[in-house]
């Protein structure tokens, strides 16, 4: 008998990859540019995909680099948040 | 839950024939994929994600090793590989690195060709130490005798899809290659195409092919493993787990250096940070200048502990040096080939030096400072939006902040010695002078063959087995896929379809991991090495069975689990046919038999043969003299190249 396939979201802690949905035209070029296959495109075109497998993503920022609109943005987990300070600050 | 968004094609049948096919579409595969199409071959390009943007170096690349050829460079490509084999003990690739050394820049320049940037056609670094004003080529690490080149890598995945759609190959994206097929005549194994998923339909793919280039990366995921953010604990992309090495070894491939693995290195779902997103002065951004939290600056010193005053030194062999080796898989070089370092950890806290280390390129020169922070951190893999627009977008200006380094070490990493990876030159398919395994009709390239190393080498050796298949897609038959074989596969692959409220693909990944960890991980012994291998083994024949899957992808990620399964076993494999201690491959046994060392000194080879584990010991040197060798294979190569510069 022919499998029937469900979309069912898998959480995670992060949410690697967020939409303005204001900027985001619905193209999905970002879904076909990602390497991990996490944004599905569940609310059709014109819509912005949904982020189905946020612990799966790898952080490469191809969907960032693919969309044409400037829509998509790229933020590492707390955690891996590098710290930078002021190099006049050093030593005061 | 929502409807899948895509066709249902579960269980459908899509075939192909072609003379090539190659399966994995990062640097390795797309140049494999171009110098058998431009022989004239018909080929198909396999690839899991999508080629545009796949692969280690998907999102780009900055610097290219090992271009000997190139107008600027002073060491030859027989010095080059020498070294750098000698610099691993001899477990090193001498064919691979060669082809790197000697075709490498032949690459660069045909990258060029169709739309890559590899020169400073815009100035931007007019003047600079590191630039040849007449080539506008650009250099890293050893500016005078300039074997690397920094180059624009973000440009090359999508012109390398542009001149694949040119040359008519078939690139079936979004595709996962599960299964080699082969047939057995007169007693030798051919290679005859492979069998695959579309990983948003459930289609099964059977391509049936006269020769198959392997190009699938190296596996992950086998001792690190987080079930919370699973595509960050690997260095690699989450997507490559090695299913090249799995599938290999399931027909009988010889594999060498199995037993190779190192502490981790990189994983950013705990232990470390994103790559290239803390201050260090290795790789890409050497030679970063170092302070510490005091803002004294930590000194560079040469081979011989000589305190570098300029910052031009450290890019300079010390007196009396020929050429110093910098790069992806060179971390404490012998003193022969040792460049610029900073003053060793231990000696700076005996100096007095604080804590917290930072990189501090305010302090650097211009254009020295530009070049790491935007073409370097910006060009390589991972780094132009995860890190130079990230970090900017947070602030971050190079002329006025540090960026902090995190412990003791320049990864800015803090592993456990069970924590392993496949990582620094790892094991991988063992092959002859012309990339070919010792299955008939069946070439591997890039990170899939042993030894590996970085861009360069999976565009040189890529290019080189693709060659190769084309010249044996012409000699071998085309055989129809066994129908046995096909049947076994699409019953493997869509099972877990039929399982109900079964268990995560993550857990059995996770139980994976804890047993290496427990039973192979920084020292082996028989004893557990056993245990671990029966443990793997129930994993394969008990848990797999219990997974479920609702839609394709997540069947994808369950067949990848079934693959470090085998990469697993495979490894256990190779650890216990190694009786004694091996340091030049990380490798250490409790009960090391010592009285084994002489007959160990060499790559130990082995393959599963319809399940009985055969091995072998192959002298370091027997890829013989490289330029003689080089050239009776490649005369028409050589003479496709005169002229061209």
């Amino acid at each position: 008998m022919k499998a029937t396939y469900e979309a069912v979201f898998v959480g995670s802690s992060v949410m690697p990859v967020h939409f303005d949905t204001e900027k985001c035209i619905g193209c999905h070029r970002c879904a076909n540019a990602c390497q991990t296959d996490i944004l599905l495109p569940i609310d059709g075109k014109g819509k912005p995909p949904t982020v189905m497998y946020p612990g799966e993503c790898w952080y490469c920022g191809a969907c960032v680099m693919e969309c044409p609109t400037g829509a998509i943005s790229l933020s590492h987990p707390l955690m891996n948040r590098a710290r930078f300070i002021n190099a006049d600050s050093l030593g005061k | 839950m929502a409807d899948w968004p895509y066709e249902n094609r579960s269980g459908k049948r899509a075939e192909y024939t072609c003379d090539v096919l190659v399966l994995g579409g990062g640097l390795a595969g797309c140049h494999a994929a171009v110098a058998a199409a431009e022989a004239g071959r018909r080929v198909i390009l396999v690839e899991k994600g999508a080629v545009i943007r796949s692969g280690s170096a998907g999102t780009g690349f900055d610097h290219w090793e090992m271009a000997c050829t190139n107008p600027g460079c002073r060491i030859t490509p027989e010095e080059m590989t020498e070294a750098l084999v000698s610099e691993q003990d001899h477990y090193g690739n001498r064919i691979a690195h060669y082809i790197e050394a000697r075709e490498g820049y032949d690459r660069l320049m045909d990258l060029e060709k169709i739309g890559g940037k590899v020169r400073d056609t815009g100035d931007e670094f007019a003047g600079a130490a590191f630039r040849d004003e007449k080539t506008k080529l650009l250099y890293a690490y050893d500016y005078t005798n300039r074997y690397t080149l920094r180059v624009w890598g973000s440009t090359f995945k999508p012109a390398l899809l542009r001149r694949l759609k040119a040359l008519d190959v078939t690139v079936l994206d979004r595709t996962e290659a599960t299964a080699l097929l082969y047939a057995d005549r007169e007693g030798r194994r051919q290679c005859t195409g492979a069998i695959g998923m579309e990983v948003r339909t459930g289609e099964i793919r059977v391509i049936s092919a006269k020769a198959t280039v392997l190009c699938m990366s190296r596996p992950a995921r086998i001792w690190l493993f987080n079930a919370d953010t699973p595509g960050l604990c690997e260095f690699r992309p989450f997507q490559s787990i090695g299913s090249g090495h799995a599938m290999a070894w399931r027909i009988g491939a010889e594999f060498t250096m199995m037993e190779k693995s190192v502490r981790g290195e990189f994983s950013a779902a705990g232990r470390s940070f994103p790559p290239y997103g803390t201050g260090n002065n290795h790789n890409t951004w050497y030679a970063a200048t170092m302070v510490d939290s005091r803002g004294v600056e930590i000194p560079y010193v040469d081979r011989d502990g000589r305190e570098l005053k300029s910052v031009d030194e450290r890019y300079r062999p010390a007196p009396g040096q020929k050429f110093f080796l910098k790069g992806g898989v060179i971390d404490e070089p012998k003193y022969e080939w040792r460049g610029p370092e900073t003053l060793p950890f231990d000696e700076l806290i005996r100096r007095g030096y604080r804590l917290p280390f930072y990189a501090d390129l305010s302090r650097m020169p211009d254009a020295e400072r530009r070049v790491i922070w935007g073409l370097m951190v910006g060009e390589e893999g991972k780094t132009k939006i995860p890190i130079l627009k990230n970090y900017t977008d947070r602030g971050f200006d190079p002329q006025k902040h540090v960026l902090q380094s995190y412990g003791t070490g320049w990864q800015s990493a803090a592993f456990l010695d069970q924590e392993r990876q496949l990582f620094g030159a790892p094991g991988g398919l063992m092959h002859d002078w012309d990339l070919k395994t010792n299955i008939d009709g069946l070439y591997a390239a890039g990170d899939q063959l042993y030894a590996s190393d970085c861009a360069g080498f999976a565009c040189a050796t890529g290019h080189y087995a693709g060659r190769k298949a084309a010249d044996a897609a012409l000699q071998l038959e085309e055989v129809c896929p066994d129908p046995a074989q096909v049947e076994n596969e699409v019953n493997r692959l869509l099972a877990p379809l039929d399982v109900r409220r079964g268990m995560d693909w993550r857990e059995v990944n996770m139980a994976c991991a804890k047993a290496m960890q427990n039973y192979c991980g920084g020292i082996r012994c028989d004893d557990l090495l056993h245990q671990g291998l029966d443990l793997i083994q129930s994993l394969r024949t008990e848990a797999l069975h219990e997974v479920s899957a609702h839609n394709p992808h997540e069947l994808m990620r369950i067949h990848e689990v079934s693959d470090i399964l085998d990469v697993c076993e495979l490894i256990y494999r190779a650890c216990l046919a190694r009786a004694c201690s091996c340091a030049p491959l990380f490798f250490e046994r409790s009960d090391s038999r010592e009285e084994m060392r002489t007959q160990e000194d060499g790559f130990l080879t082995l393959s599963n043969w319809d399940g009985e584990i055969r091995t072998r010991m192959i002298p370091h040197d027997y890829a013989g003299d490289l330029v003689t060798s080089y050239t009776e294979r490649n005369r028409d190569y050589m003479r496709s190249r005169e002229g061209q510069v």
